[in-house]
């Protein structure tokens, strides 16, 4: 799963440990999602939404999804 | 730059006082632990009320270790229970595995040393010690 949490933190001006503490996680786990390590969950990524204030889709998205439509089709 | 609200009593401060708690408990296990194991020879000359005692005690400082790891657990933010969660099973995978042979060894006189408890949960420890490591390493 790819997501723009970095592009959209730096947009803010905001650490990684401003944002983990918002998040109410660690800053390891920010810098792991950020680097496409670790997929969140789903409670965690709508509270990113939430304090983004963005759709979650906005945020993450699937790496197979473009592939798949392209199956579909 | 907008300022973010960060909660007052936040993740690293909640994670370092359920650590410490653990900490004591861990630590209050080991010291009944030691005086299970070694008061009946020097303190209390076998006497086997005061043995039950220290049984019941290290048994109750035990349950007590085991529920401050559990808090500590569930208090860990979702990357940091994975890599927890994933120590503890590697941990008590190489316990069954290693452990069971071992035992085997020592009843056989494969090995020249007798095979004690003691032996397994040191590599118990040392397993989840580089387990840990090795977690922290790959999503750091």
């Amino acid at each position: 799963m790819k997501n723009r949490l970095k592009v959209l933190r730096a947009e803010r001006n905001w650490t990684q440990a401003e944002l983990a503490g918002a998040l109410d996680v660690s800053r390891q786990t920010i810098n792991a999602i950020e680097t496409g390590k670790f997929d969140p969950s789903l409670p965690l990524a709508f509270r990113a939404a939430r304090l983004f204030g963005l759709r979650i889709e906005e945020i993450f998205h699937d790496e197979d999804r473009s592939s798949l439509a392209t199956e579909i089709k | 730059m907008n300022q973010l609200k960060t909660p007052e009593n936040g993740y690293q401060s909640r994670i370092c006082t359920s650590s410490l708690r653990l900490l004591a408990w861990s630590g209050a296990w080991l010291a009944a632990t030691a005086l299970m194991k070694f008061g009946p020879k020097f303190l209390w000359n076998r006497a086997s009320v005061l043995t039950l005692l220290a049984v019941g005690l290290d048994v109750a400082v035990g349950v007590g270790m085991i529920l401050a790891n559990k808090t500590y657990i569930e208090q860990l933010d979702e990357l940091q229970q994975k890599v927890y969660l994933n120590a503890l099973g590697i941990t008590a995978g190489v316990a069954v595995i290693v452990g069971v042979p071992f035992s085997v060894m020592g009843l056989y006189h494969v090995i020249s040393f007798h095979a004690e408890i003691w032996h397994l949960l040191l590599l118990m420890g040392l397993t989840f010690m580089f387990s840990i490591a090795y977690g922290n390493w790959r999503y750091r």
